[in-house]
């Protein structure tokens, strides 16, 4: 098997398909539609939307006629793309369950992972992003997530403050050694720049919790952003999360992408954030309609790392058959199945006697694992249908 | 709670890197200790191997870590880089033999590179519009030119003596390195105290304010 890429047995799939299964249903509950886009999408689609960010991180493939398509390495850009050039409405609340890929190997990290997300597109105020926030917590305490927290930045504030520090040509490396969160390279860039914008910039890993809104108003920096983020904290006041969520100016997102409040999502047990988003305003722009939006990708694999839910595989009744039986037996299996059941059967030879329900010449056996059988009466196989043991 | 958990590299930033942490004023056990787990007051101390370490302290296995800036150019990776700790410090250059620098003197001669480092190669040679073909080591990078397997190396020099016992010379200085203090983003976040309480230790110390 290729490096990065990786089976799932049944017994891992059902405990997959049950955090899926969670989040699914929230964001049914939340009135979001699912939506799905091909696996492979033009390169140009993805340069279009992703920026100069992914170029490498990409698996490119050629088609039959020379054509450069990519595997998606996330889901918000095909869902921009679909939702500016197929949606109707000006409004969609869109929700997507997938697996990304990327054509580099990080250090032991996946080249395919499942993803699940939302995106909420055509409302730029801060109740949409209050939304979508309070989405992501509902959403992780439904896949019984404990201890979830999510922390809320701004892509802005940021910007505000690389904007403050006078830097110039060295602006652009600035953003790169920050997006990179390399604070020894940013420390030796902001020499000469304000003291209190130097001291928040190198401060940003800490600048979170209560009060890291009054000492970020305190710089003067950013005015517009923190009234955002303000804005956003209040409408989440609606929902019964705000106890999950917090302020924390240190989240550094993808510049090129975000243009509002971003957001992060944390739990006890795993050494990665489970989800991470944001307010993304341009990003349709590029495809032709200019709608502002925000969502969230969801990293599966961590929820279920995380999660306390377990999935487990559904008992399937073992039926065994005589040839002789065959008729009755494949009868009661029809029926069996009708009623609900899960049930594999399976000829065998005579006088074989496996776990399960056996049909046989000499009449319906129960046998238990250890191999003791006892027969079974017509109105056994009726229990039997209705769920109970005979 | 569980205490913060440290991973510090094997090899030739552990002894420095130990020093350091008992000058911040932690106290774990003293002699050649062959473990890989001590406990130090406070701290869990790990001892990994330099290439592993960010593994560990992305995935959380660590809540930080001490990696040379060299491992941090050459991996990609999702930890903060919060304290440049001073020590370990050496260059990463370019070196070809003696007899053959001229070779650098034509950019668009295409060159074969021996190294340990090749992303690092990669994006030195791109971002200079220099055609090179990257010959990746694990090890022993200064023999590649003596047995033709390569034109030159990209390498970490401290002294220079491994370059001049190997009749190399340096053509052009590609990065600075210096171990650096790295933490992950959820232990960050969810174990902030402990974190600051550690980086303002350290950093007392390599700023050699008492």
């Amino acid at each position: 098997m290729p490096a990065g890429l990786r089976d799932w047995t049944p017994e891992e799939l059902a405990a997959l398909r049950a955090v899926e299964g969670c989040l699914r249903r929230t964001f049914e509950a939340w009135g979001y539609r699912e939506v799905a886009t091909p696996a492979l999408e033009y390169l140009e689609t993805w340069t279009r939307g992703m920026g100069s960010r992914p170029a490498a991180a990409l698996f490119v493939v050629v088609d039959r006629t020379g054509e450069l398509l990519a595997l998606r390495p996330e889901m918000t850009v095909p869902v921009a793309r679909f939702v500016a050039t197929r949606w109707p409405d000006t409004v969609a609340r869109l929700y997507y369950v997938g697996s990304v890929f990327r054509g580099e190997l990080g250090r032991g990290n996946s080249r395919e992972f499942p993803q699940a997300g939302v995106e909420r597109v055509g409302d730029g105020g801060a109740d949409a992003d209050a939304e979508v926030v309070a989405l992501a917590v509902d959403a992780l305490r439904q896949a019984a997530v404990p201890g979830v927290r999510v922390g809320l930045g701004h892509a802005g504030f940021l910007r505000a403050l690389l904007d403050a520090s006078g830097l110039e040509e060295d602006r652009q490396v600035a953003q790169e050694a920050l997006y990179r969160r390399d604070f020894v390279t940013l420390s030796s860039l902001l020499d000469g720049a304000p003291a209190p914008v130097r001291g928040a910039l190198l401060d940003l890993p800490s600048l979170r919790g209560p009060g890291a809104l009054q000492r970020a108003r305190g710089l003067g920096v950013g005015k517009e952003a923190l009234d955002e983020l303000e804005a956003v904290l209040e409408a989440v006041q609606g929902y019964a999360v705000a106890d999950a969520v917090e302020v924390d100016l240190g989240i550094i997102r993808d510049f090129d992408y975000y243009t509002g409040m971003v957001l992060e999502a944390y739990a006890p047990g795993s050494g990665a954030p489970l989800l991470g988003g944001g307010r993304y305003d341009q990003l349709l722009e590029r495809f032709g309609a200019r709608r502002p939006a925000v969502g969230f990708a969801v990293h599966l694999e961590r929820v279920l790392a995380t999660s306390q839910r377990g999935g487990v595989l559904a008992p399937v009744l073992e039926v065994g058959y005589e040839r002789p039986a065959r008729a009755q037996a494949l009868a009661w299996v029809l029926r069996a199945r009708a009623a609900g059941l899960r049930v594999a059967a399976t000829p065998a030879e005579e006088g074989y006697l496996q776990p399960g329900l056996s049909f046989r010449a000499d009449g319906v056996w129960w046998v238990e694992r250890d191999g003791s059988r006892r027969p079974l009466a017509p109105q056994d196989l009726d229990a039997l249908l209705e769920g109970r043991t005979p | 709670m569980r205490s913060l958990t440290v991973a510090l590299p094997s090899g030739r930033l552990l002894e420095d890197a130990v020093r350091l942490l008992r000058a911040a004023g932690y106290r774990g056990p003293d002699g050649r200790d062959r473990s890989l787990v001590w406990q130090w007051g406070e701290l869990t101390v790990i001892v990994a191997k330099p290439v592993d370490l960010l593994t560990y302290v992305e995935r959380g296995a660590a809540d930080c870590g001490v990696v040379g800036k060299d491992v941090l150019l050459e991996q990609a990776h999702e930890v903060y880089e919060l304290v440049d700790l001073g020590f370990g410090r050496c260059r990463g250059v370019v070196a070809l033999p003696a007899e053959r620098r001229h070779l650098w003197e034509d950019p668009r001669r295409h060159l074969r590179v021996a190294t340990k480092y090749p992303r690092v190669a990669e994006r030195f040679f791109w971002e200079r519009g220099r055609p090179v073909e990257i010959v990746e080591l694990y090890g022993s990078v200064e023999l590649a030119p003596r047995v033709g397997l390569s034109d030159g190396i990209l390498d970490l020099v401290m002294t220079g003596a491994t370059l001049r016992a190997n009749g190399l010379v340096e053509v052009a200085e590609v990065f600075q390195s210096t171990a650096r203090l790295v933490v992950n983003p959820v232990s960050l976040r969810a174990r902030g105290e402990a974190v600051r309480e550690l980086v303002s230790r350290l950093t007392r110390v390599v700023e050699g304010v008492p």
